[in-house]
């Protein structure tokens, strides 16, 4: 069915291929150079060409929003890429991440919680609807789960909202729902009925039942 | 998250990749693909059959899609004959696969 096999292999080593740990190093310390955001480089993966995505491995989708990124913010060019090296000028970045700042930069991570000024508009094991749209741009709301009824679960404290920062619209900070849905509700016929599916919900992602 | 005899835990991100990885270290390939991404949240259960697990018909499958603020960890139900072991002999039990929901901990030997 759909994508085949999960087909998950034995004793899998963290790296296929020695190119894999550079692309993990490269995009992390491009992530350094403090011109993007990390909503913003999921953001890039999403959106290259569905063809492109999947039929890419994991890493070489990695590569290939980095290029988007780095072509956008001013660090590379197509010249550059055809070069195999720096031909253009390129901007100038705010920051550049040194090798003996990376094991404080890696434990430190990037915390993402934020404080809220406004209570809890949902409360838990209230019934509600994830919102029906279809955006343009950056969101965690899957397509599987828009204009679904489900009960919320938990409330959590704020978090940065990804549909906004992506797009270098500020951070503009929302609460996070825990929801969850029988799979009925998901699938409708045929689902199983054992399943129940859950996820974490932006406070703009939901309205009352 | 517990594991029950009532309820099976599962965790994926169907979005993109996000995992525990300070916890549990860089995730498998598989969990970062596009089968396991889609099929997770639609049929666990074929899923589980990939990785050798079968559930009871009445167990109960909740899936879990996480986002990159909430990581989750399933915690396996503690497997029969390990009654009498300590923690280090129960850590021993305990696989990655066990932590995501797509396999159970170790009976011991």
């Amino acid at each position: 069915m759909g994508f085949g096999p999960v087909a998950p292999e034995q004793d899998e080593p963290y790296f296929h291929a020695e190119w894999e740990k550079r692309a993990l190093g490269v995009t992390l310390a491009a992530g350094g150079l403090g011109a993007w955001n990390i909503d913003e480089s999921r953001h890039a993966r999403e959106s290259l060409h569905p063809a492109i995505y999947y039929s890419s491995s994991y890493y070489e989708i990695w590569i290939r929003a980095l290029e988007v990124l780095l072509k956008r913010h001013g660090f590379l060019s197509d010249a550059d890429l055809a070069a195999g090296k720096a031909v253009d000028g390129a901007a100038t970045p705010k920051r550049v991440l040194k090798a003996e700042a990376v094991a404080a930069v890696l434990a430190r991570g990037g915390p993402c919680d934020r404080p809220l000024a406004a209570p809890a508009r949902f409360r838990e094991g209230e019934r509600v609807r994830t919102k029906t749209f279809n955006p343009t741009g950056h969101t965690r709301l899957p397509r599987y789960a828009r204009g679904k009824l489900g009960t919320v679960e938990a409330v959590h404290d704020g978090f940065v909202f990804p549909d906004s920062n992506a797009h270098g619209e500020g951070e503009n900070p929302q609460r996070l729902y825990t929801v969850v849905f029988d799979g009925s509700e998901v699938w409708g016929e045929g689902a199983d009925p054992t399943l129940s599916v859950s996820i974490d919900a932006w406070e703009s992602y939901l309205e009352p039942a | 998250m517990f594991n029950t005899p009532e309820t099976h835990n599962l965790v994926v991100c169907t979005l993109c990749s996000c995992y525990p990885w300070s916890v549990l270290g860089l995730p498998p390939v598989w969990y970062k693909a596009p089968p396991y991404r889609s099929r997770a949240v639609i049929d666990p259960r074929g899923v589980l059959e990939e990785f050798g697990l079968t559930l009871s018909a009445e167990t109960k499958i909740r899936v879990w899609d996480s986002t990159a603020e909430l990581r989750y960890l399933v915690v396996p139900m503690r497997p029969e004959g390990s009654e009498k072991l300590d923690e280090a002999a129960l850590a021993d039990l305990v696989s990655r696969d066990s932590m995501i929901g797509t396999g159970l901990a170790r009976v011991p030997a």
